[in-house]
């Protein structure tokens, strides 16, 4: 059973993103007031905001936390078509009696000439690597090569898209046998019927980002892109919020039947697609284990899936954004229209598949 | 329609048509400025000065004011202004410090009509007086403004800013005798036409340069100023003191700012650095761009609203050589195409989610859409000027969280503590890990570590347990005990069968066969337990013909139990390899006699022999505990595991790795499993289970993960006496020769947790400080101290 706390958020305009960092204990969110703000939860569960400040001169659209091991570390990105690098600074000082953390920028990135649309860290192990993608349509990849330093970036990698860029998610997988993967997503809203969904994986050989894979089937503009964290599968799963919720798997194609040096191949199949939204959805993001996809869109609705035992894809809650149950989802006859009866379902399943098929 | 009638009635009959169309200039634009009758705009630049007619259409060039065999500095402009009530009169400012004026009246080419050359430096702005044919304002680099009568040769007065030069003059539209000067130092002054003496007004408006200002068309109070310092700020002027009503952050230095014509709250900007788009904003909602106007590649020098009632038609002129037209709803619109959610799933299940607060508010009054699924709910709303602006957007906040009894996530962390992975007997740490899964209600997993106990844990263990499910189920021989995923039992069952076969009668084969079905079978126990020996060389040694009879015989034993189960096939050809194995012959005939015939003297007399067939034994219970079980289900198992991980439950899939450990490890691929041990680290890290992630990896296998822990950690020691750092010579130090960190209790080298009185400095080894202090308050080390630990 959910419940929902609502937070002052006191931004002046619209927050375009909310971000937990590694351990869920802090969030960050992100607005058009061009500020950041920073909430720690208290021993009472209270979201309590500890930093709020300025970031950008033009719309925050993202926010994102680094791995704690690199140091409280966020990145955001702005429509003032650079990106920045925060990090809190421990110390005494006047701000912690008030309960406040103080953030520094170590860097602006300002190599791009348009809109910054999204941000994201790489995942840990492959270093302190951050991705950008720009409404220009270039995705702009990032090393900090000492990670005691976070004043110094260097550009490693420009990958062109081709087409403006809204999203990008990195491959989650730590796998050694899934090479660094990088999927955007594009919001392009020209008539043409172009596929919205590029992916691009890492080449050891020629140590560059080629293009693995597009998803042809998607040729509407994208507003988010996540894969699904991977905690040991063989296969990647990707979900996409489009004017509906789609879900793909990827799995690799031995790399003994491919031509070695190559890009990997990848069978690709659409396993979910979901317009219960009834408009634009406009984020997803996946649970920790990657089993529980949620999606919000237009009708300021959260929905919650989750694949049974089958593999089939169902809706397994709907959160209202003002804490309210939902009905009249007509078109889910057989889940249940109220919160307190679905989530126990989803909890049971959570749990193991042999529960899944009780609701299924 | 309603627009264009009111636009046909503001223009007196003539209504304004027109697309979005660009037209090549030959040279970077400094300035435009539009005729009154909105059908013209001239062009000036460094070395453009050209007047443009605007068709439907496109552009067309009408005249060229750079006339003249030598290029003058008098032509290269920093300014134009188009007279606003006399259609043939223009005035340009010049880099050189010159004011031209221009009538296109003169019959001539050339339409210069006057030159005034008053100022010393570069003239930043000319400006005409709104109601007043013959009045020209001009400001100049050199901190300078001078009104000029047209109808004089020089300037009628000088206003001397004096705070260094003038970026931009403004009549005010509604006040006759005052304009509004902006200055490089961050300064806005108002004057008095009539009073060149000194300003009427001065304040600071912006940080740095103050490049540009606008009066508003309607609002008689209202000056627009931008400047360097990125920002707009409208100031309420009618006050006592200037007010700041709004203020817009730009993202860059804003270079020109006009009010939008009709649209009360909306004003265009355009930078001069850095950012060649035109933005036109609505001054209450500061942060996000109304429209944007994207069609230059270099910088935006002049934006011109076309007619002073339209609000749709914008012309702009570039340093990229380029004169355009935009029409606003040609515009793109970063609201609209603006993330209105955030959304973000927890560690712990909880979903933190911000949203439009129109969307999620007007939802619940609306009734639900059942039948229409595919109205759209969404469609991009147009910019009309008439509409009433909703107020600020802002967005709900808000974390749904899992409530404690329900925290989808504490199964993970409750397992994850609770788990036995190590240090106790394979039976044991399965029970007690199915123990816990049953507790916390996950039963498929509690089964899955019962199977797997009833798999891998050893013969006799797991038929004692296997004895309690299949009592009443008994037959004639031992192989009823069997449980049915007990493969190992296979080995006792049948020898202690070839035992009952052989001594028939023989009271004595049953207590064996209860023996050795129930203790383990290892070396040591085939030595107690003679008996044992001779059936095993009866099943070395018996004959072929024999051999058919076991195994018709076995199957018949085993299918009653579990007939879908298929392990007695895949046991058979191991009974041949064993068969066949060369020592047979030879010692056939001894062992086929010695027991037989004569008892404990046979023993004796072939003792050798016994020992090389009990050797084999051993060996076929070797093979039967390791092989056959991971040979048979490893497969299963691995698949299994591989399950667990796709269900997201890597969980799982590590603790049965690291609990069976050999028995499946070969099976699974290295990376996968190294993937699996990543993921679940990084999982319990993420929970803060330090403990229990450093315990995974310390029981890891796999190279890449165990040496996590190895990784850059260092242990620099210094003497407790001398300061110095030790050597590595161990825990006594070279310089002092005495023993560092003794334990005050023990009096021996403290080399892990050293705990000390910060009162004395004495201490030692935790656990004994510890208990001292249970008995005593007093230091250890007899200083008399109180000691007193936190």
């Amino acid at each position: 059973m959910f419940v929902a706390r609502h937070i002052a958020a006191d931004h002046k305009d619209l927050i375009h993103d909310v971000s937990f960092d590694f351990h869920g204990r802090r969030m960050a969110t992100c607005s058009s007031d061009q500020s950041v703000k920073v909430w720690d939860k208290s021993e009472s569960g209270d979201w309590h905001c500890t930093a709020s400040w300025k970031t950008h001169s033009g719309s925050v659209w993202r926010v994102t936390w680094a791995h704690p091991e690199f140091g409280q570390v966020l990145a955001s990105c702005s429509f003032d078509r650079t990106a920045a690098v925060w990090e809190e600074i421990v110390g005494e000082s006047n701000d912690k009696l008030r309960g406040q953390s103080h953030w520094v920028k170590r860097t602006t990135l300002v190599d791009s000439r348009t809109s910054v649309t999204d941000v994201k860290f790489a995942p840990k192990h492959m270093g302190l690597m951050l991705a950008t993608c720009s409404a220009d349509g270039i995705v702009r990849i990032y090393e900090a090569p000492d990670v005691m330093n976070l004043s110094q970036w260097s550009l490693q990698h420009e990958i062109s898209c081709k087409l403006s860029c809204s999203c990008i998610s990195w491959n989650p997988s730590s796998s050694r046998a899934h090479s660094p993967m990088i999927a955007v997503g594009s919001d392009d809203s020209s008539p043409n019927a172009m596929a919205k969904v590029q992916i691009f994986e890492y080449n050891e050989n020629t140590r560059k980002y080629t293009k693995a894979e597009t998803l042809m089937t998607v040729t509407d503009p994208v507003h988010d892109i996540a894969f699904a964290p991977n905690l040991g599968r063989s296969f990647h799963i990707l979900a996409i919020a489009t004017k509906d919720v789609r879900i793909f798997t990827l799995k690799p194609v031995r790399k003994e039947l491919t031509s070695s040096g190559g890009p990997t191949k990848f069978e690709i199949h659409i396993v979910a697609q979901f317009d219960n939204h009834n408009s634009q959805v406009w984020r997803v993001s996946w649970n920790i284990t990657g089993t529980v996809l949620a999606s919000s869109g237009d009708d300021g609705c959260v929905r919650l899936w989750k694949a049974n035992y089958m593999d089939n894809w169902k809706c397994t809650g709907i959160l209202k954004g003002n804490g309210s149950p939902v009905n009249g989802n007509s078109q889910q006859g057989n889940s249940n229209p109220s919160l307190g009866s679905n989530i126990p379902n989803l909890q049971n399943s959570l749990n193991g598949s042999s529960s899944g098929r009780k609701h299924s | 329609m309603e627009k264009m009638s009111r636009v046909t009635t503001a223009l007196g009959g003539s209504a304004l048509t027109g697309r979005t169309m660009h037209c090549h200039l030959d040279a970077p634009a400094n300035a435009i400025s539009v005729c009154r009758d909105a059908a013209q705009v001239v062009v000036a630049g460094r070395s453009i000065f050209k007047i443009y007619a605007i068709e439907d259409e496109q552009f067309v060039e009408k005249l060229n004011l750079r006339v003249g065999r030598k290029p003058s500095l008098n032509l290269s402009c920093a300014d134009v202004v188009w007279h606003q009530m006399d259609e043939n009169l223009l005035a340009t400012a010049a880099t050189n410090g010159v004011v031209v004026t221009w009538n296109l009246g003169r019959p001539s080419r050339n339409k210069q009509d006057q030159l005034f050359t008053e100022h010393k430096r570069t003239v930043n702005k000319v400006c005409f007086h709104p109601t007043e044919a013959h009045v020209l304002l001009s400001g100049s680099q050199d901190g300078f403004m001078k009104c000029f009568d047209l109808r004089r040769k020089d300037s009628v007065s000088t206003f001397s800013g004096q705070s260094e030069s003038v970026r931009d003059v403004q009549f005010s539209i509604r006040d006759y005798f005052t304009f509004a000067s902006t200055f490089e130092n961050g300064n806005v002054q108002l004057w008095d036409i009539r009073r060149p003496d000194r300003c009427e007004r001065m304040f600071t408006a912006h940080n740095g340069p103050v490049f540009c200002c606008d009066w508003h068309p309607e609002d008689r109070g209202w000056l627009a100023t931008g400047g360097r310092d990125k920002m707009v700020k409208v100031w309420d002027m009618t006050t006592h003191r200037a007010k700041e009503v709004h203020c817009v952050q730009t993202i860059a230095s804003v270079a020109r700012v006009k009010w939008r014509p009709e649209c009360r709250h909306h004003l265009a900007t355009c930078s001069m650095m850095v950012d060649h788009n035109i933005y036109v904003w609505d001054v209450r909602r500061p942060f996000v761009p109304a429209a944007m106007f994207e069609e230059h590649r270099d910088v935006t020098t002049g934006i011109a609203w076309r007619h002073p009632h339209d609000p749709s038609f914008l012309l702009s002129g570039s340093k990229d050589s380029t004169l355009c037209q935009h029409l606003f709803r040609d515009a793109s619109q970063p609201v609209e195409r603006a993330n209105p959610e955030g959304l973000c799933y927890g560690l712990f299940g909880d979903l933190a989610f911000a949203a439009k607060e129109s969307l999620v508010s007007t939802e619940s009054g609306r009734k639900p859409y059942a039948g229409d699924r595919r109205h759209p709910i969404f469609f991009k709303r147009k910019l009309d000027p008439a509409e009433p602006f909703v107020g600020l957007a802002s967005s709900a906040l808000s974390v749904f969280e899992m409530e404690p009894g329900s925290g989808s996530m504490s199964w993970f962390v409750d397992t994850a503590e609770r788990y036995a992975l190590a240090g106790r007997p394979l039976a044991e740490l399965c029970d007690h890990n199915a123990k816990v899964a049953r507790e916390l209600g996950r039963n498929q997993v509690a089964q899955t570590w019962t199977m797997l106990r009833v798999i891998y844990s050893s013969p006799g263990l797991a038929s004692a347990a296997s004895l309690n499910h299949s009592v009443g189920k008994g037959s004639s021989c031992g192989l009823p005990l069997m449980n049915s995923f007990n493969l190992k039992d296979m080995a006792p069952g049948l020898g202690s069968e070839t035992r009952l076969d052989r001594s028939k009668g023989d009271t004595r084969s049953d207590t064996v066969l209860l023996d050795s079905s129930t203790t383990l079978i290892t070396n040591e126990d085939n030595e107690e337990t003679e008996g044992s020996d001779v059936p095993a060389d009866y099943l070395l040694g018996d004959v072929e013909g024999e051999e058919d009879e076991l195994y018709l015989l076995d199957p018949e034993h085993a299918h009653p139990e579990e007939p879908e189960y298929v392990l007695p096939q895949e046991a058979f050809p191991l009974r041949h390899e064993i068969v066949d194995t060369p020592p047979g012959p030879e010692h056939l005939q001894d062992k086929a006699d010695s027991p037989h015939v004569s008892g404990s003297e046979a023993d004796a007399a072939s003792l050798a022999p016994v020992d090389s067939s009990f050797s084999l034994i051993s060996v076929s219970h070797a093979l039967y505990d390791t092989r056959l079980p991971p040979d048979f289900f490893s497969a299963l198992v691995c698949d299994m595991l591989r399950f667990y991980a796709e269900q997201g439950d890597v969980q799982m899939a590590v603790s049965v790795l690291i609990v069976l450990g050999e028995r499946v490890r070969k099976d699974i691929d290295e990376q996968t499993q190294e993937h699996w041990y990543t993921s679940y680290i990084d999982l319990l890290q993420r929970f803060c289970l330090w403990n229990v992630s450093n315990q995974v990896v310390k029981l890891s296998t796999s190279r890449a993960i165990s040496c996590l822990n190895q990784a850059s950690t260092t242990l620099h020691v210094n003497c407790s006496h001398c300061k110095r750092p030790m050597s590595s010579r161990g825990w006594v130090c070279d310089r002092c020769h005495r023993c560092a960190s003794m334990c005050a209790v023990c009096h021996h080298v403290v080399k892990g947790l050293f705990v000390w009185c910060q009162g004395c400095s004495h201490g030692g080894h935790l656990q004994h400080i510890m208990k001292w202090l249970e008995g005593s308050s007093h230091c250890p080390a007899g200083c008399g101290h109180l000691c007193e630990y936190s």
